[in-house]
């Protein structure tokens, strides 16, 4: 006799032998919160969604640093492509929040194995391209701004006098050095905390899945 | 206005008739959900089972799938079985959606639930055997687990490869290549 034929007959003979649960013990059920995978993505989608709008969106309004540092992207000349590239910004940001409903959506619980795994990752892939585009756009704006100002040396000095008190003395070349080094070693640490955060973060999250979800696919070849 | 809760006899108060009304369909839909759920609740306690290694985790689990059951119930339409509907929603939960929390492996408590092999209709070497086989299914990864679970439920190509999401000859062709590991473990 085939070896799992005889698991199977022990199988269904032993229905018996599982708990059995009350009316009240199911109903008790209902009431309790579900702590399931989609539900940790979505929020933590959610907190970067937010988190990243806030970054982006709020902070240069209320800040009076980002102000002044307004006040001086505007007398570098930078005022009109700022504008445009904040536009070009929230354009994007509104795609990835409807991608990522949209995807959310999608995600149902009654679709077959496979179909609720590759919907999950296509939710988490939305909030890994947003991410992505916000670091990526985040250091390429900051990267084409300071070469910017690299070359305007002198106007930036000159403004940077105006603006703040201490500044008059330092000399040219020693602010030149200090202010190019400082924004360097901030953009590498917030870059590295970001991936730092993904690792993390998904890494714990998404392990298991990802492995099932290749097995699943390698069944498929 | 005030009514009676047909199924818990207690006085419902409700200000007007449309929360009185809305009220009994939850209640209706509630009734309906958990009769049926007491019902069928063995096919969860086994994927329970088949997926956790201590009782702790297994009424998780069980949890777990009870709320992912009740949110999709409304949706549910009676053109499937309750029962065929629920193999779906529980294996998906079991595989994809239930974080399994660190637990140190409780052996003991495993071996007392999974073992229990009733002695009169086998002999030594048949319970030995089952002993072995339940180990080895163990073994096996989720998605192994579930095509066996499928079948020892007695599930059709049809309906494992649907559940799945893949073909129903890549299931053929995957549940017969777990056989044969099944059978490597088993006679060395």
């Amino acid at each position: 006799m085939d070896e799992l034929e005889l698991l199977k007959k022990d199988w269904q003979s032993r229905e018996q032998e599982l708990p059995k649960l009350s009316y009240s013990d199911i109903y008790q059920m209902l009431l309790k919160k579900s702590s399931s995978i989609v539900k940790w993505i979505f929020y933590i989608s959610i907190a970067e969604i937010i988190f990243w709008t806030l970054l982006a969106v709020v902070i240069p309004n209320v800040s009076e640093n980002f102000k002044i540092s307004n006040r001086i992207n505007d007398a570098m000349g930078l005022h009109n492509i700022l504008i445009v590239l904040n536009i070009i910004n929230y354009l994007v940001f509104g795609a990835f929040i409807y991608l990522f409903y949209k995807n959310h959506r999608s995600v149902k619980v009654t679709d077959s194995v496979k179909q609720l795994m590759k919907n999950i990752l296509k939710t988490r892939k939305t909030v890994k391209y947003f991410v992505i585009y916000n670091v990526g756009a985040t250091t390429l704006i900051m990267l084409a701004i300071n070469i910017y100002y690299y070359i305007n040396q002198e106007q930036l000095y000159a403004l940077m006098v105006q603006n703040f008190d201490g500044y008059s003395a330092i000399s040219q070349e020693g602010f030149a050095s200090v202010f190019f080094l400082a924004q360097f070693i901030f953009g590498l640490l917030f870059i590295g905390l970001i991936l730092l955060f993904y690792r993390i973060v998904y890494g714990i999250l998404l392990r298991r899945l990802k492995k099932n979800y290749k097995e699943l696919k390698k069944i498929e070849v | 206005m005030s009514i009676f809760c047909e199924y818990c006899n207690n006085l419902v108060s409700c200000p007007t008739n449309e929360t009185a009304n809305s009220t009994s369909l939850t209640k209706d839909l509630e009734h309906s959900f958990v009769t049926q759920l007491e019902e069928n609740q063995n096919i969860v306690h086994k994927i329970c089972r088949l997926y956790t290694n201590d009782q702790e985790s297994h009424n998780d689990l069980f949890q777990e799938i009870t709320i992912q059951l009740w949110k999709a119930f409304p949706k549910f339409r009676g053109d499937s079985k309750f029962s065929t509907w629920m193999y779906r929603v529980a294996l998906n939960t079991a595989i994809t959606l239930y974080r399994k929390k660190k637990r140190r492996i409780d052996t003991a408590s495993f071996e007392s639930v999974s073992f229990k092999i009733k002695a009169e209709p086998y002999d030594d070497t048949i319970e030995e055997q089952l002993k072995l086989m339940y180990s080895a299914v163990k073994t096996l990864n989720d998605i192994d687990k579930a095509l066996v679970f499928l079948y020892l439920e007695d599930k059709n190509y049809k309906e494992i490869s649907e559940t799945l999401g893949i073909t129903e000859v890549n299931a053929r062709v995957k549940m017969n290549r777990i056989k044969g590991k099944l059978r490597n473990i088993l006679n060395p």
